[in-house]
């Protein structure tokens, strides 16, 4: 039985199981596994090719990498895998407009190469992972219109490169960060949090005074 | 004599008695278990009843005529055999004391729950048990271990947990033991290598962790060792080499580590081997080259080093060498090619060197042959073309080069072809497909010149072709012909000449096409608007010329637009609009002229978009501010354009790089340009912009040679002039920002009023600052 079961696999292309096919093929198959695609828009997901790199909405760089995964507004529902957290040359993690549910995985806060998360219009829970500040590329950080909740971590002020920031339309608690990076956003960013205080005034009242469970 | 008689009558009535409570007790006991099943029925088992009962003895009842029930010749119950029933219940209630002379209990494939009750050890004369394909839960108790006739024991495919029991190990008649198929956990008992009868061991698919118990060495007549799919750990042991009636060994999916002993080539029965996805390490023992009746060979993903044993060659009887995964290294032994059995040889991802040895010709069973993702250098060998049976070749991503010997294309059963990342050079072999199965044909990333092959025209059964970066010199108007399932095809990045062919349009199934970068002429041809699969279409870099035809735009599906670089004329079609699912789209470097229609506006995914480098005119159209996904690059530069560039395009939230440079529009610089907080490039130099860029701290980054050459704007920025100031100052961000947008709004305002209203006025003419 398992003898059948693994030349049949083997011979469905020049690669066997997904196991042994690209690591970054295999994260974003295992992606693809918990989703319901409506549109059939990760049709061409094919984990028999060598690598994703033909696949559609994934785009790689000249060393077969994946740079881009470009999903937003397909209709897709399920959840965020903590093995999206491999793509390691991934710089563009766009999945706005979906209906994704569940957490943001802290795993993600290991896309050392990201410049853009947008997760905005889903129906995200949980909190936004502290694991994020690690991302010490990013410039675009838009996770607005969701259902997150708890409060926004104060490391993501060290964010060097943060150019854009948008956490609107959530249920966030606690203070408004004003420190490092934080400083030009404007309350457009942080609007529609009904539990959400601030901004925090520097020195005079101490922080984390929000209300908070 | 009298007293005789009566004795003799005693003892029959004794014996009648005996049985009469035998009898009923056996009868009670499966009447009582019937009645406590969930599902009990007339309909279900119905032979199980006592009213038909008619015997000498009023109470006695025999169930030795019901159904499933075997009887010795004393009417004691011997076999109960009621598998396959669905019964739904649970071993609870039977009262397994009433059965002291059950030899057989069958009770596989139902839906019985429940735990596996202690008093089962009860049954002295038990030889077969058979429990499997239940729901049984709990442990396996170790009373088990009392069934001391038990020659075949079978609890596989429940969900049973917890440890097997090391009492197991006195069950000295058994030959059969199947645990698989439950969530078992803990160690295997070295005991178990006590059941000196033992012929089929199967304990696979649970959650068995600890090593595997040297004792199992002793089961000197185990034809059948089954660990596979658990969390074994540690080294094989040496031991398992005693094993010399073994013929099937799976320890695949564990966390075996060690190397494999080379006392498993004293295996001298064996046929099967397989020990997959382990972290195996150290070499293949060349031991293994003993094992005369092995057909199938399986080592792939561990950690294996070394070389390849030229000994491997001996095995006379192997089918299957599957080693794919590892790390060896050392060259393909060419003793391989006395494997005349051999159907599958997988080697692919390892560190071979050296060339293919010419002896792999004499494989004349072969099949598959995967060797792709190693280091192997030299030519084919031409005896390739004996492998008449070959459906598979693959040897893509090695250092192999010359030319791929012709009669590789006489193979009539190849269907999957790989080349693809070698340095292959010369002709490609030109009567591929000859058999009519080809379906994959890569050989991407080589040096490949002359032409297509003929015998591709034909070739209707192929799905994925990828040729591209090589030299291949083609006329590509008659090369190719119609293929149903073909679903990617790619020539870009070669010397193809002459001109798109209509037959492309036929291929229905076709997702992506690319033939960018050769040099194709003539124009687009408009049956390309049927291909209606289409995702991905790139003819960019060519010498195509003509109109865009409208038919393109029934392409539905499609994501990804290429006709960059090419001498297209005429006109954007209307009907452009229509493709909604676009989210890549450049047609920069041709001759399109005519305005931007604003039906552009409805590629609401649209993230890319270049119509740089054409002769389009009019006036960039406001809808272009409906292109809401739009994020990489909004590029109109090099054109003709003229008017004002419409305040829409301030809604684009998402865009990064903006080139509005190099055409002939005039007025300000939107101050909605402040609300693109995604902008990090922007290049309007080379324009007839006037007035006060915007005043944000981003637009004050930008550098001097993004405004350059234009009318007369002023602001913030090194190399342009400062703007005669007026107004307030500005205060902080936070609390300014609704502040600014009111004033900037009616600064816009008043500008467009007073630039209708005067339009002889001078350059000069100053802009209202807040």
């Amino acid at each position: 039985m398992a003898a059948i079961w693994t030349v049949l696999l083997l011979l469905l292309g020049t690669l066997s199981t997904p196991t042994t096919a690209n690591l970054e093929g295999d994260a974003l198959f295992a992606f693809r596994r918990g989703l319901k695609d409506p549109q059939h828009v990760l049709q061409s997901w094919d984990p028999t090719l060598v690598n994703p790199c033909t696949w559609f909405h994934v785009t790689c760089d000249k060393d077969n990498r994946v740079t881009r995964l470009d999903l937003g507004n397909a209709k897709l529902s399920g959840k965020l895998v903590s093995e999206l957290g491999k793509l390691k040359h991934l710089q563009y993690l766009e999945l706005y407009r979906n209906k994704l549910v569940g957490v943001i995985p802290k795993e993600l806060g290991g896309l050392k190469s990201l410049l853009s998360l947008d997760l905005y219009h889903n129906n995200l829970t949980g909190s936004i992972p502290s694991s994020l500040s690690k991302l010490t590329n990013i410039r675009f950080l838009r996770l607005n219109s969701n259902r997150l909740t708890g409060r926004i971590p104060r490391q993501l002020t060290k964010l060097p490169n943060l150019k854009n920031l948008d956490v609107s339309n959530n249920d966030l608690c606690g203070t408004i960060p004003t420190s490092g990076s934080f400083y030009k956003f404007t309350e457009k960013s942080f609007e529609n949090n009904s539990r959400l205080q601030g901004p925090e005034l520097m020195g005079s009242v101490s922080y984390d005074i929000g209300f908070c469970n | 004599m009298f007293s005789l008689y009566s004795y003799y009558l005693l003892l029959l009535v004794l014996a009648l008695n005996t049985s009469q409570y035998f009898g009923n007790m056996e009868t009670e006991a499966l009447l009582k278990w019937k009645a406590n099943l969930l599902n009990d029925s007339p309909s279900l088992l119905p032979t199980w009843t006592t009213s038909n009962s008619s015997s000498y003895f009023n109470k006695t009842t025999t169930p030795c005529t019901w159904f499933g029930i075997s009887c010795n010749n004393a009417g004691n119950v011997v076999k109960l055999n009621v598998s396959n029933l669905g019964l739904q219940g649970t071993l609870l209630n039977f009262k397994f004391s009433s059965f002291p002379y059950l030899t057989t209990l069958n009770l596989s494939s139902n839906a019985l729950f429940g735990t596996i009750p202690a008093s089962l050890g009860n049954l002295s004369d038990l030889t077969t048990l058979y429990l499997a394909v239940n729901q049984l839960s709990g442990s396996i108790p170790p009373e088990i271990g009392n069934l001391k006739s038990l020659v075949d024991l079978q609890l596989s495919n429940n969900t049973l947990t917890g440890s097997i029991p090391a009492s197991l190990g006195n069950l000295s008649d058994l030959t059969t033991l199947y645990l698989w198929g439950n969530q078992l956990s803990g160690s295997i008992p070295p005991e178990i290598g006590n059941l000196k009868s033992l012929v089929d061991l199967q304990l696979s698919n649970n959650n068995l962790s600890g090593t595997i118990p040297a004792s199992l060495g002793n089961l000197s007549d185990l034809t059948t060792l089954y660990l596979y799919e658990n969390q074994l750990s540690g080294s094989i042991p040496a031991s398992l080499g005693n094993l010399s009636d073994l013929t099937t060994l799976y320890l695949w999916e564990n966390q075996l580590s060690g190397s494999i002993p080379p006392e498993i080539g004293n295996l001298k029965s064996l046929v099967d081997l397989e020990i997959t996805t382990n972290n195996l390490n150290g070499t293949i023992p060349a031991s293994l080259g003993n094992l005369s009746d092995l057909t199938t060979l399986y080592l792939w993903e561990n950690q294996l080093s070394g070389s390849i044993p030229p000994e491997i060659g001996n095995l006379k009887s192997l089918v299957e060498l599957v080693i794919n995964t590892n790390n060896i290294n050392g060259t393909i032994p060419a003793s391989l090619g006395n494997l005349s059995d051999l159907t599958t040889l997988y080697l692919f991802r390892n560190q071979l060197s050296g060339s293919i040895p010419p002896e792999i010709g004499n494989l004349k069973s072969l099949v598959g042959l995967v060797i792709d993702t190693n280091n192997l250098n030299g030519t084919i060998p031409a005896s390739l073309g004996n492998l008449s049976k070959l459906t598979i070749l693959s040897l893509f991503r090695n250092h192999l080069s010359g030319s791929i010997p012709p009669h590789i294309g006489n193979l009539t059963n190849l269907k999957d072809v790989q080349l693809s990342n070698n340095t292959f050079s010369g002709n490609m072999p030109q009567n591929l497909c000859r058999g009519g199965s080809l379906e994959n044909f890569t050989a991407a990333f080589n040096n490949f010149t002359g032409p297509i092959p003929k015998g591709l025209k034909n070739c209707s059964s192929l799905v994925r072709v990828r040729l591209d970066r090589n030299q291949l010199a083609d006329n590509i108007s008659e090369a190719f012909g119609v293929y149903p399932n073909l679903d990617y095809m790619d020539l870009s990045q070669n010397n193809l000449y002459g001109e798109l062919s209509r037959t492309w349009g036929e291929c229905h199934n076709l997702k992506h096409l690319s033939l960018s970068s050769n040099n194709i002429s003539g124009s687009i041809p408009s049956e390309l608007g049927k291909s209606t699969q289409l995702g991905k279409l790139d003819l960019s870099d060519n010498h195509l010329v003509g109109e865009i035809p409208k038919e393109l735009m029934k392409l539905n599906l499609l994501i990804y637009l290429n006709l960059s670089h090419n001498e297209l004329t005429g006109q954007l079609p209307r009907e452009i609009g229509s493709l909604s699912e676009l989210e890549h789209l450049d047609i920069s470097s041709n001759n399109l002229s005519g305005p931007i229609p604003g039906e552009a506006g409805k590629w609401s995914k649209l993230l890319y978009l270049s119509l740089s480098c054409n002769i389009f005119n009019g006036s960039i159209p406001s809808q272009i501010g409906d292109l809401i996904s739009l994020s990489i690059l909004l590029d109109l530069s090099h054109n003709e354009l003229m008017g004002g560039i419409p305040s829409e395009i301030g809604s684009l939230r998402n865009l990064e790089n903006l080139n509005l440079s190099h055409n002939m529009l005039s007025g300000n610089i939107p101050s909605s340009f402040e609300e693109m907080k995604s902008l990090l490039s922007i290049d309007v130099s080379y324009n007839q912009l006037e007035g006060r860029i915007p005043t944000n701290k981003a637009f004050q980054k930008f550098s001097f040679d993004a405004f350059k050459n234009n009318k007369d704007l002023c602001g913030n920025v090194s190399g342009l002039r400062a703007c005669d100031s007026s107004g307030t100052s500005k205060s902080n961000a936070i609390d300014k920002h609704k502040k600014t947008g009111y004033d900037t709004l009616l600064i816009f305002a008043g500008t467009q009023l007073f630039s209708i209203t005067y339009p002889a006025i001078t350059h000069f003419t100053r802009v209202l600052v807040t």
